[in-house]
Protein backbone atom coordinates (compact mmCIF):
# COMPACT_ATOMS: atom_id res chain seq x y z
CA UNK A 1 0.00 0.00 0.00
CA UNK A 2 1.19 3.35 -0.63
CA UNK A 3 0.38 5.98 1.82
CA UNK A 4 -2.79 7.60 -0.33
CA UNK A 5 -4.24 3.73 -0.65
CA UNK A 6 -3.36 3.16 3.47
CA UNK A 7 -5.08 6.29 4.79
CA UNK A 8 -8.22 5.67 2.31
CA UNK A 9 -8.15 2.16 3.77
CA UNK A 10 -8.51 3.69 7.04
CA UNK A 11 -11.23 5.76 6.41
CA UNK A 12 -12.98 3.23 5.06
CA UNK A 13 -12.62 1.05 7.94
CA UNK A 14 -11.01 -1.53 5.71
CA UNK A 15 -8.00 -3.24 6.79
CA UNK A 16 -4.32 -1.82 6.42
CA UNK A 17 -0.53 -3.03 6.22
CA UNK A 18 0.42 -1.05 8.94
CA UNK A 19 -0.72 1.89 10.95
CA UNK A 20 -1.25 4.48 9.36
CA UNK A 21 1.00 7.60 10.57
CA UNK A 22 -0.79 11.18 10.39
CA UNK A 23 0.74 13.34 12.84
CA UNK A 24 0.56 17.50 13.53
CA UNK A 25 3.89 17.79 12.04
CA UNK A 26 4.02 21.17 10.47
CA UNK A 27 5.72 23.26 13.22
CA UNK A 28 8.02 20.83 14.26
CA UNK A 29 9.34 20.91 10.64
CA UNK A 30 9.39 24.16 9.95
CA UNK A 31 11.80 23.77 12.80
CA UNK A 32 14.23 20.92 11.38
CA UNK A 33 13.67 21.66 7.75
CA UNK A 34 12.45 25.04 6.79
CA UNK A 35 14.98 28.48 6.77
CA UNK A 36 12.67 29.92 9.20
CA UNK A 37 9.28 29.27 10.06
CA UNK A 38 7.53 32.43 8.77
CA UNK A 39 9.03 31.04 5.32
CA UNK A 40 8.53 27.30 5.51
CA UNK A 41 4.28 28.69 6.11
CA UNK A 42 4.13 31.35 4.02
CA UNK A 43 6.21 31.21 0.92
CA UNK A 44 5.04 28.27 -1.68
CA UNK A 45 8.42 27.03 -2.50
CA UNK A 46 10.40 26.61 0.57
CA UNK A 47 6.83 25.56 2.30
CA UNK A 48 7.31 22.45 -0.61
CA UNK A 49 10.55 21.63 0.60
CA UNK A 50 9.67 21.46 3.91
CA UNK A 51 7.14 18.97 3.85
CA UNK A 52 8.81 17.02 0.81
CA UNK A 53 11.92 16.67 3.11
CA UNK A 54 9.23 15.52 6.16
CA UNK A 55 7.45 13.21 4.24
CA UNK A 56 10.95 11.61 3.02
CA UNK A 57 12.49 11.30 5.91
CA UNK A 58 9.55 10.74 8.08
CA UNK A 59 7.09 7.99 5.91
CA UNK A 60 4.33 9.98 6.92
CA UNK A 61 1.09 8.90 5.47
CA UNK A 62 -0.10 12.30 4.44
CA UNK A 63 1.43 15.69 4.44
CA UNK A 64 -0.54 18.39 6.49
CA UNK A 65 -0.55 22.09 5.74
CA UNK A 66 -2.29 25.35 7.10
CA UNK A 67 -1.17 26.62 10.55
CA UNK A 68 -0.41 29.67 8.86
CA UNK A 69 -4.07 29.62 6.89
CA UNK A 70 -6.36 29.50 10.24
CA UNK A 71 -3.84 31.39 12.43
CA UNK A 72 -2.89 34.22 9.93
CA UNK A 73 -4.15 34.57 6.56
CA UNK A 74 -8.41 33.86 6.91
CA UNK A 75 -8.19 36.47 9.92
CA UNK A 76 -6.45 39.01 7.63
CA UNK A 77 -8.38 38.24 4.55
CA UNK A 78 -11.37 39.30 7.49
CA UNK A 79 -9.91 42.51 8.26
CA UNK A 80 -7.95 41.30 11.60
CA UNK A 81 -4.23 43.17 11.72
CA UNK A 82 -1.99 40.15 11.55
CA UNK A 83 2.02 40.29 11.37
CA UNK A 84 3.79 36.84 10.21
CA UNK A 85 6.95 37.24 12.65
CA UNK A 86 9.92 35.18 11.34
CA UNK A 87 10.40 32.78 13.73
CA UNK A 88 7.12 32.43 15.25
CA UNK A 89 3.65 31.76 14.02
CA UNK A 90 1.55 34.80 13.20
CA UNK A 91 -0.08 36.82 15.42
CA UNK A 92 -3.72 39.03 15.33
CA UNK A 93 -2.56 42.23 16.87
CA UNK A 94 -5.81 43.78 15.92
CA UNK A 95 -9.87 42.11 15.50
CA UNK A 96 -11.90 43.38 13.01
CA UNK A 97 -15.58 43.06 14.72
CA UNK A 98 -15.98 45.72 17.43
CA UNK A 99 -19.74 46.20 16.76
CA UNK A 100 -22.45 44.03 14.64
CA UNK A 101 -21.84 46.86 12.37
CA UNK A 102 -18.42 45.19 10.96
CA UNK A 103 -20.06 41.94 9.96
CA UNK A 104 -20.92 43.17 6.81
CA UNK A 105 -17.49 43.88 5.79
CA UNK A 106 -17.05 40.48 6.74
CA UNK A 107 -19.37 39.23 4.48
CA UNK A 108 -18.27 41.52 1.98
CA UNK A 109 -14.29 40.31 2.10
CA UNK A 110 -12.34 38.88 -0.69
CA UNK A 111 -10.97 35.73 1.43
CA UNK A 112 -8.74 35.12 -1.75
CA UNK A 113 -5.60 37.81 -0.57
CA UNK A 114 -1.89 37.34 -2.00
CA UNK A 115 -1.17 35.20 1.01
CA UNK A 116 -4.01 33.09 0.03
CA UNK A 117 -2.63 32.70 -3.33
CA UNK A 118 0.37 32.12 -2.07
CA UNK A 119 -0.81 29.01 -0.03
CA UNK A 120 -2.76 27.50 -2.24
CA UNK A 121 0.25 27.86 -4.69
CA UNK A 122 2.00 25.83 -2.24
CA UNK A 123 -0.18 23.46 -1.87
CA UNK A 124 -0.92 22.84 -5.55
CA UNK A 125 3.06 23.03 -6.28
CA UNK A 126 3.36 19.72 -2.84
CA UNK A 127 0.20 18.07 -4.85
CA UNK A 128 2.08 17.44 -7.85
CA UNK A 129 5.23 16.91 -6.43
CA UNK A 130 4.15 13.95 -3.97
CA UNK A 131 2.97 12.15 -7.12
CA UNK A 132 0.05 10.56 -6.09
CA UNK A 133 1.91 8.66 -3.20
CA UNK A 134 1.19 10.48 -0.35
CA UNK A 135 -2.38 12.56 0.34
CA UNK A 136 -2.50 15.90 1.51
CA UNK A 137 -4.41 17.18 4.24
CA UNK A 138 -5.08 20.67 5.54
CA UNK A 139 -5.71 22.91 8.80
CA UNK A 140 -9.19 24.76 8.50
CA UNK A 141 -11.30 26.31 11.23
CA UNK A 142 -14.91 26.51 12.07
CA UNK A 143 -17.44 29.79 11.83
CA UNK A 144 -17.22 29.98 15.88
CA UNK A 145 -13.31 29.62 15.95
CA UNK A 146 -12.88 31.95 13.02
CA UNK A 147 -15.53 34.54 14.66
CA UNK A 148 -13.50 34.47 18.13
CA UNK A 149 -10.27 35.54 15.87
CA UNK A 150 -12.32 38.27 14.41
CA UNK A 151 -13.94 39.59 17.34
CA UNK A 152 -11.99 38.25 20.70
CA UNK A 153 -12.40 35.29 22.63
CA UNK A 154 -13.86 37.16 25.64
CA UNK A 155 -16.14 39.41 23.75
CA UNK A 156 -17.88 36.33 21.55
CA UNK A 157 -17.93 34.11 25.14
CA UNK A 158 -19.48 37.40 26.49
CA UNK A 159 -21.97 38.46 23.72
CA UNK A 160 -23.39 34.67 24.04
CA UNK A 161 -25.35 36.64 27.01
CA UNK A 162 -25.57 39.80 25.88
CA UNK A 163 -25.38 40.17 21.78
CA UNK A 164 -26.33 36.37 20.98
CA UNK A 165 -27.08 37.99 17.27
CA UNK A 166 -23.77 39.05 16.99
CA UNK A 167 -22.82 35.40 17.64
CA UNK A 168 -25.01 34.02 14.92
CA UNK A 169 -24.66 36.84 12.04
CA UNK A 170 -20.85 36.67 12.23
CA UNK A 171 -21.05 33.27 11.66
CA UNK A 172 -23.64 33.08 9.18
CA UNK A 173 -21.06 35.61 7.01
CA UNK A 174 -18.33 33.89 7.61
CA UNK A 175 -19.57 30.37 6.49
CA UNK A 176 -19.99 30.77 2.48
CA UNK A 177 -16.51 32.32 3.06
CA UNK A 178 -15.10 29.37 4.85
CA UNK A 179 -16.83 27.16 2.42
CA UNK A 180 -14.75 28.73 -0.76
CA UNK A 181 -11.81 28.44 0.77
CA UNK A 182 -12.53 24.57 1.36
CA UNK A 183 -13.01 24.03 -2.49
CA UNK A 184 -10.19 26.03 -3.30
CA UNK A 185 -8.37 23.14 -1.14
CA UNK A 186 -9.96 20.72 -3.05
CA UNK A 187 -9.61 22.55 -6.16
CA UNK A 188 -5.21 22.56 -4.97
CA UNK A 189 -5.02 19.46 -4.16
CA UNK A 190 -6.31 18.25 -0.44
CA UNK A 191 -8.33 15.51 0.09
CA UNK A 192 -8.34 15.83 4.03
CA UNK A 193 -9.52 18.34 5.78
CA UNK A 194 -8.66 18.58 9.39
CA UNK A 195 -11.41 20.83 11.26
CA UNK A 196 -10.11 22.40 14.19
CA UNK A 197 -13.04 23.57 16.33
CA UNK A 198 -10.82 24.82 19.24
CA UNK A 199 -13.25 27.61 20.47
CA UNK A 200 -16.34 25.54 20.96
CA UNK A 201 -14.91 22.35 22.75
CA UNK A 202 -16.61 21.08 25.88
CA UNK A 203 -14.06 22.42 28.02
CA UNK A 204 -15.09 25.88 27.16
CA UNK A 205 -18.38 25.65 26.10
CA UNK A 206 -21.85 23.95 27.28
CA UNK A 207 -23.33 21.54 24.94
CA UNK A 208 -26.44 23.91 25.12
CA UNK A 209 -24.34 26.69 24.07
CA UNK A 210 -23.18 24.34 21.44
CA UNK A 211 -25.98 23.21 20.05
CA UNK A 212 -27.42 26.61 20.06
CA UNK A 213 -24.53 28.73 18.65
CA UNK A 214 -22.45 25.83 16.68
CA UNK A 215 -23.92 23.04 15.64
CA UNK A 216 -26.20 24.82 12.43
CA UNK A 217 -22.80 26.77 10.56
CA UNK A 218 -20.57 23.66 11.70
CA UNK A 219 -23.20 21.63 10.05
CA UNK A 220 -23.58 23.34 6.60
CA UNK A 221 -19.42 23.82 6.13
CA UNK A 222 -18.70 20.07 7.23
CA UNK A 223 -22.02 18.92 4.73
CA UNK A 224 -20.41 21.16 1.59
CA UNK A 225 -16.91 20.29 2.40
CA UNK A 226 -17.90 16.80 2.34
CA UNK A 227 -20.09 17.40 -0.94
CA UNK A 228 -17.12 18.69 -2.43
CA UNK A 229 -15.67 15.07 -2.12
CA UNK A 230 -13.49 15.69 0.50
CA UNK A 231 -12.31 14.17 3.87
CA UNK A 232 -13.66 16.02 6.88
CA UNK A 233 -12.27 15.44 10.64
CA UNK A 234 -13.33 17.26 12.83
CA UNK A 235 -10.88 17.78 16.08
CA UNK A 236 -12.21 18.81 19.83
CA UNK A 237 -10.31 18.99 23.03
CA UNK A 238 -11.96 17.63 26.25
CA UNK A 239 -14.32 14.95 26.24
CA UNK A 240 -16.09 15.00 23.80
CA UNK A 241 -18.99 11.75 24.27
CA UNK A 242 -19.63 12.88 28.15
CA UNK A 243 -20.72 16.40 26.81
CA UNK A 244 -22.72 14.74 23.53
CA UNK A 245 -21.06 16.76 21.01
CA UNK A 246 -20.23 13.26 19.26
CA UNK A 247 -23.82 12.99 18.60
CA UNK A 248 -24.18 16.12 16.90
CA UNK A 249 -20.89 15.85 15.08
CA UNK A 250 -22.43 12.35 13.77
CA UNK A 251 -25.08 14.11 12.48
CA UNK A 252 -23.06 15.67 10.00
CA UNK A 253 -21.36 14.16 7.13
CA UNK A 254 -17.99 13.64 8.81
CA UNK A 255 -15.38 10.53 8.06
CA UNK A 256 -13.58 10.58 11.07
CA UNK A 257 -12.97 12.28 14.62
CA UNK A 258 -9.84 13.72 16.16
CA UNK A 259 -10.42 13.87 20.00
CA UNK A 260 -7.71 15.92 21.65
CA UNK A 261 -6.75 16.38 25.10
CA UNK A 262 -8.70 15.79 27.85
CA UNK A 263 -6.69 17.85 30.45
CA UNK A 264 -3.33 19.55 29.90
CA UNK A 265 -1.71 16.02 30.99
CA UNK A 266 -4.28 13.53 29.89
CA UNK A 267 -5.56 12.98 26.60
CA UNK A 268 -9.23 11.61 25.73
CA UNK A 269 -9.52 7.52 25.81
CA UNK A 270 -9.76 6.36 22.09
CA UNK A 271 -11.34 3.21 22.99
CA UNK A 272 -14.28 5.47 24.30
CA UNK A 273 -14.49 6.83 21.38
CA UNK A 274 -14.43 3.98 19.50
CA UNK A 275 -16.82 2.54 21.31
CA UNK A 276 -19.44 5.37 20.75
CA UNK A 277 -18.70 5.54 17.09
CA UNK A 278 -18.51 1.89 16.43
CA UNK A 279 -18.03 1.34 12.62
CA UNK A 280 -19.41 4.35 11.42
CA UNK A 281 -16.26 6.40 10.80
CA UNK A 282 -12.68 6.22 11.66
CA UNK A 283 -10.47 7.38 14.53
CA UNK A 284 -7.27 9.26 14.77
CA UNK A 285 -5.17 8.87 17.97
CA UNK A 286 -4.01 10.94 20.06
CA UNK A 287 -0.95 11.20 21.50
CA UNK A 288 -0.19 13.95 24.23
CA UNK A 289 1.79 16.59 22.11
CA UNK A 290 3.02 18.68 25.42
CA UNK A 291 3.73 15.25 27.15
CA UNK A 292 7.46 13.18 26.43
CA UNK A 293 7.15 14.11 23.15
CA UNK A 294 8.23 17.88 24.05
CA UNK A 295 9.68 17.29 27.59
CA UNK A 296 10.56 13.66 27.22
CA UNK A 297 13.79 11.73 25.71
CA UNK A 298 12.90 9.42 23.06
CA UNK A 299 12.74 6.13 25.42
CA UNK A 300 9.90 8.09 26.96
CA UNK A 301 8.22 8.74 23.95
CA UNK A 302 8.79 5.54 22.62
CA UNK A 303 6.91 3.82 25.65
CA UNK A 304 4.28 6.47 25.63
CA UNK A 305 3.67 5.74 21.78
CA UNK A 306 3.27 1.77 22.32
CA UNK A 307 1.03 2.50 25.26
CA UNK A 308 -1.17 3.87 22.50
CA UNK A 309 -0.90 1.70 19.54
CA UNK A 310 -1.20 -1.20 22.09
CA UNK A 311 -4.84 0.28 23.27
CA UNK A 312 -5.54 0.68 19.70
CA UNK A 313 -4.40 -2.98 18.39
CA UNK A 314 -7.11 -4.30 16.52
CA UNK A 315 -9.27 -1.44 16.09
CA UNK A 316 -10.62 -0.96 12.72
CA UNK A 317 -10.67 2.45 11.10
CA UNK A 318 -7.66 3.47 13.38
CA UNK A 319 -4.73 6.38 12.61
CA UNK A 320 -2.37 7.44 14.61
CA UNK A 321 -1.77 10.72 14.88
CA UNK A 322 -0.82 13.33 17.76
CA UNK A 323 -3.74 15.05 19.62
CA UNK A 324 -3.11 18.88 17.56
CA UNK A 325 -0.56 20.48 17.25
CA UNK A 326 3.07 19.77 18.47
CA UNK A 327 5.46 22.68 19.36
CA UNK A 328 8.35 23.89 16.93
CA UNK A 329 10.57 22.85 19.80
CA UNK A 330 9.64 19.00 19.84
CA UNK A 331 13.40 17.75 19.92
CA UNK A 332 13.64 15.65 16.33
CA UNK A 333 14.95 12.53 18.39
CA UNK A 334 11.77 12.19 19.84
CA UNK A 335 9.78 12.93 17.21
CA UNK A 336 12.13 10.24 15.34
CA UNK A 337 11.54 7.89 17.90
CA UNK A 338 7.65 8.03 17.93
CA UNK A 339 7.91 7.98 13.99
CA UNK A 340 10.12 4.83 14.11
CA UNK A 341 7.56 2.75 16.77
CA UNK A 342 4.52 3.64 14.72
CA UNK A 343 6.16 2.75 11.38
CA UNK A 344 7.41 -0.91 13.29
CA UNK A 345 4.57 -1.60 15.44
CA UNK A 346 3.19 -4.80 14.17
CA UNK A 347 -0.55 -3.87 13.55
CA UNK A 348 -2.09 -7.18 11.99
CA UNK B 1 -31.44 40.32 52.58
CA UNK B 2 -28.18 38.68 53.58
CA UNK B 3 -24.79 38.14 52.09
CA UNK B 4 -26.35 34.70 50.83
CA UNK B 5 -28.37 37.00 48.55
CA UNK B 6 -25.38 38.43 47.03
CA UNK B 7 -23.13 35.25 46.92
CA UNK B 8 -26.46 33.27 44.92
CA UNK B 9 -26.35 36.58 42.69
CA UNK B 10 -23.24 36.79 41.35
CA UNK B 11 -23.64 33.07 41.43
CA UNK B 12 -26.34 32.95 38.67
CA UNK B 13 -24.62 36.22 37.33
CA UNK B 14 -27.65 38.52 38.14
CA UNK B 15 -25.71 41.78 37.57
CA UNK B 16 -28.54 44.17 38.58
CA UNK B 17 -29.13 42.16 41.80
CA UNK B 18 -25.52 42.03 42.77
CA UNK B 19 -25.62 45.58 42.61
CA UNK B 20 -29.18 46.41 44.48
CA UNK B 21 -27.91 43.69 47.04
CA UNK B 22 -24.57 45.09 48.12
CA UNK B 23 -26.50 48.40 48.18
CA UNK B 24 -28.78 47.46 50.87
CA UNK B 25 -26.45 46.04 52.63
CA UNK B 26 -24.09 49.09 52.61
CA UNK B 27 -27.12 50.96 54.18
CA UNK B 28 -27.95 47.93 56.60
CA UNK B 29 -24.47 49.01 58.14
CA UNK B 30 -23.04 45.19 57.21
CA UNK B 31 -19.41 45.01 57.49
CA UNK B 32 -17.92 46.17 54.28
CA UNK B 33 -15.24 43.48 54.77
CA UNK B 34 -17.95 40.46 55.15
CA UNK B 35 -19.62 42.26 52.14
CA UNK B 36 -16.38 41.62 50.52
CA UNK B 37 -15.27 37.87 51.65
CA UNK B 38 -18.36 36.44 52.60
CA UNK B 39 -20.49 37.99 49.39
CA UNK B 40 -18.49 38.65 46.64
CA UNK B 41 -14.95 36.81 47.12
CA UNK B 42 -16.92 34.00 48.68
CA UNK B 43 -19.38 33.54 45.73
CA UNK B 44 -16.16 33.64 42.39
CA UNK B 45 -15.19 30.54 44.99
CA UNK B 46 -18.41 28.98 44.47
CA UNK B 47 -18.53 29.80 40.59
CA UNK B 48 -14.23 28.51 40.54
CA UNK B 49 -15.74 25.46 41.87
CA UNK B 50 -18.52 24.83 39.53
CA UNK B 51 -16.50 25.70 36.83
CA UNK B 52 -13.69 22.84 37.94
CA UNK B 53 -16.51 20.47 38.10
CA UNK B 54 -17.60 21.67 34.65
CA UNK B 55 -21.17 22.62 36.01
CA UNK B 56 -20.28 26.12 33.88
CA UNK B 57 -18.50 26.87 31.24
CA UNK B 58 -16.33 30.15 30.24
CA UNK B 59 -19.71 32.52 29.07
CA UNK B 60 -21.08 31.74 32.64
CA UNK B 61 -17.23 32.46 34.70
CA UNK B 62 -17.42 36.22 32.30
CA UNK B 63 -21.04 36.90 33.67
CA UNK B 64 -20.54 36.06 37.26
CA UNK B 65 -17.00 37.93 36.92
CA UNK B 66 -19.01 40.90 35.45
CA UNK B 67 -21.90 40.73 38.22
CA UNK B 68 -19.09 40.20 40.84
CA UNK B 69 -17.04 43.46 39.22
CA UNK B 70 -20.46 45.20 39.15
CA UNK B 71 -20.56 44.49 42.82
CA UNK B 72 -17.38 45.44 44.07
CA UNK B 73 -17.70 48.85 42.57
CA UNK B 74 -20.26 49.57 44.48
CA UNK B 75 -18.63 48.77 47.54
CA UNK B 76 -14.97 50.22 46.56
CA UNK B 77 -15.92 53.73 47.73
CA UNK B 78 -16.63 51.79 51.31
CA UNK B 79 -13.47 50.13 51.39
CA UNK B 80 -10.45 50.82 53.35
CA UNK B 81 -7.64 52.21 50.40
CA UNK B 82 -5.77 49.13 50.67
CA UNK B 83 -8.20 46.32 51.41
CA UNK B 84 -8.56 45.50 48.03
CA UNK B 85 -5.00 44.64 47.85
CA UNK B 86 -4.28 43.33 51.14
CA UNK B 87 -4.32 39.77 50.49
CA UNK B 88 -1.45 39.76 48.42
CA UNK B 89 0.04 41.64 44.57
CA UNK B 90 -0.44 39.67 41.81
CA UNK B 91 1.49 40.67 38.31
CA UNK B 92 0.30 38.52 35.47
CA UNK B 93 0.37 38.59 31.63
CA UNK B 94 0.45 36.08 28.62
CA UNK B 95 4.05 35.91 27.47
CA UNK B 96 6.56 36.93 24.56
CA UNK B 97 4.52 36.03 21.68
CA UNK B 98 1.51 34.70 22.88
CA UNK B 99 -1.21 37.08 22.32
CA UNK B 100 -3.77 34.81 23.87
CA UNK B 101 -5.66 36.13 26.91
CA UNK B 102 -8.64 33.87 27.87
CA UNK B 103 -7.31 32.33 30.06
CA UNK B 104 -5.26 34.78 31.88
CA UNK B 105 -8.30 36.99 31.37
CA UNK B 106 -10.07 34.14 33.27
CA UNK B 107 -7.18 34.33 36.02
CA UNK B 108 -7.03 37.70 36.66
CA UNK B 109 -10.83 38.10 36.77
CA UNK B 110 -10.91 35.36 39.73
CA UNK B 111 -7.52 36.44 41.57
CA UNK B 112 -8.63 39.83 41.99
CA UNK B 113 -12.11 38.77 42.57
CA UNK B 114 -10.44 36.48 45.58
CA UNK B 115 -8.83 40.32 47.44
CA UNK B 116 -5.54 40.42 44.99
CA UNK B 117 -4.32 43.18 44.15
CA UNK B 118 -3.78 42.40 40.21
CA UNK B 119 -1.71 44.37 37.86
CA UNK B 120 -2.63 42.88 34.69
CA UNK B 121 -0.44 43.18 32.03
CA UNK B 122 -1.71 42.23 29.04
CA UNK B 123 -0.53 39.41 26.18
CA UNK B 124 2.98 39.89 24.39
CA UNK B 125 4.68 40.34 27.71
CA UNK B 126 8.37 41.29 26.94
CA UNK B 127 10.47 39.51 29.76
CA UNK B 128 11.92 42.74 30.96
CA UNK B 129 8.52 44.12 31.83
CA UNK B 130 7.30 41.76 33.58
CA UNK B 131 10.86 41.87 35.93
CA UNK B 132 10.40 45.42 36.16
CA UNK B 133 6.71 45.34 36.86
CA UNK B 134 7.41 42.70 39.54
CA UNK B 135 10.10 45.10 40.92
CA UNK B 136 7.80 48.03 40.81
CA UNK B 137 4.99 46.34 42.15
CA UNK B 138 7.21 44.60 44.98
CA UNK B 139 4.71 41.05 43.69
CA UNK B 140 4.07 38.23 45.72
CA UNK B 141 3.51 36.16 42.72
CA UNK B 142 4.20 36.66 38.90
CA UNK B 143 1.51 34.44 36.31
CA UNK B 144 2.78 33.61 33.01
CA UNK B 145 0.22 32.14 30.75
CA UNK B 146 0.77 30.71 26.94
CA UNK B 147 -1.58 29.17 25.02
CA UNK B 148 0.78 28.24 22.13
CA UNK B 149 3.24 25.42 22.51
CA UNK B 150 5.43 27.71 20.34
CA UNK B 151 5.76 30.27 23.13
CA UNK B 152 6.20 27.61 26.15
CA UNK B 153 10.01 28.44 25.65
CA UNK B 154 9.62 31.80 26.83
CA UNK B 155 7.92 30.76 30.31
CA UNK B 156 11.06 29.16 31.05
CA UNK B 157 13.34 32.26 30.13
CA UNK B 158 10.72 34.48 32.26
CA UNK B 159 11.37 32.55 35.40
CA UNK B 160 15.11 32.26 34.84
CA UNK B 161 15.28 35.84 34.44
CA UNK B 162 13.19 36.12 38.11
CA UNK B 163 15.71 34.11 39.58
CA UNK B 164 18.35 36.08 37.72
CA UNK B 165 17.15 39.20 39.19
CA UNK B 166 17.66 37.96 42.78
CA UNK B 167 13.45 38.57 43.47
CA UNK B 168 11.50 36.57 45.90
CA UNK B 169 8.43 37.01 43.68
CA UNK B 170 6.66 32.84 43.44
CA UNK B 171 6.33 32.29 39.56
CA UNK B 172 3.79 30.22 38.62
CA UNK B 173 2.43 28.90 34.93
CA UNK B 174 -0.89 27.95 32.96
CA UNK B 175 -2.12 27.64 29.76
CA UNK B 176 -3.42 24.68 27.37
CA UNK B 177 -0.45 23.38 26.50
CA UNK B 178 1.52 23.87 30.20
CA UNK B 179 1.26 20.46 32.46
CA UNK B 180 3.08 20.23 35.67
CA UNK B 181 5.80 18.48 34.46
CA UNK B 182 6.90 21.45 32.44
CA UNK B 183 6.36 23.81 35.37
CA UNK B 184 8.47 21.40 37.39
CA UNK B 185 11.11 21.15 34.75
CA UNK B 186 11.53 25.45 33.83
CA UNK B 187 11.89 25.77 37.61
CA UNK B 188 8.68 27.44 38.69
CA UNK B 189 6.79 27.38 41.57
CA UNK B 190 3.78 26.01 40.61
CA UNK B 191 1.04 25.08 37.87
CA UNK B 192 -2.63 25.67 37.89
CA UNK B 193 -4.86 23.91 35.21
CA UNK B 194 -7.49 26.46 35.87
CA UNK B 195 -8.56 29.97 37.32
CA UNK B 196 -10.26 28.67 40.29
CA UNK B 197 -6.60 26.46 40.98
CA UNK B 198 -5.05 29.62 39.87
CA UNK B 199 -6.36 30.96 42.92
CA UNK B 200 -5.97 28.23 45.34
CA UNK B 201 -2.42 28.03 44.38
CA UNK B 202 -1.68 32.04 44.82
CA UNK B 203 -3.37 31.60 48.64
CA UNK B 204 -1.26 28.65 49.59
CA UNK B 205 1.84 30.29 47.94
CA UNK B 206 1.51 33.61 49.59
CA UNK B 207 0.58 32.25 53.19
CA UNK B 208 3.35 29.93 53.31
CA UNK B 209 5.77 32.84 52.13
Amino acid sequence: MNSIERMKAAIELKPVDRVPNAPFYEAPICTYFGSSMRAALMESQAMVDAHLQAVEEFQFDWAIMGMNLIGGIIPAALGCRVVYPENELPQILETAVKTIDDVEKVANSDIFTDHMEEFLKGVSKLHTRLKGQVPLAAEYISPFTIATRLRGTNEIMSDMYENPGLVKELQEAIVPLNISVGKALADAGVEYIFYGADMECPVLLSPNHYKEFVHEPTSKVCNELSRLGLKVLPHMCGNIVKSGIVDMLLEMDIHGIMPGNLTQENVFDIRELKEKVKERICVFDNINPNGPLLIGNPEEVKKKTREHLERAKGMSGYIFSTAGTSAPTTPKENFTAMNNEVLNFEWA
Amino acid sequence: MSLADILNAVVSFNKDAVVENVTKEISNKTDVDDILNKGLIGAMDVVGENFSRGDIFVPEMLQSAKAMQAGLEVLKPHLASDAAGQKGTVVIGTVKGDLHDIGKNLVSMMVEGAGFNVIDLGVDVDIEKFIAETQIHNADVLCLSALLTTTMPVMEKTVKAVIEAGLKTKTIVGGAPVTATYADQIGSDGFSKDAPGAVALIRKLISAA
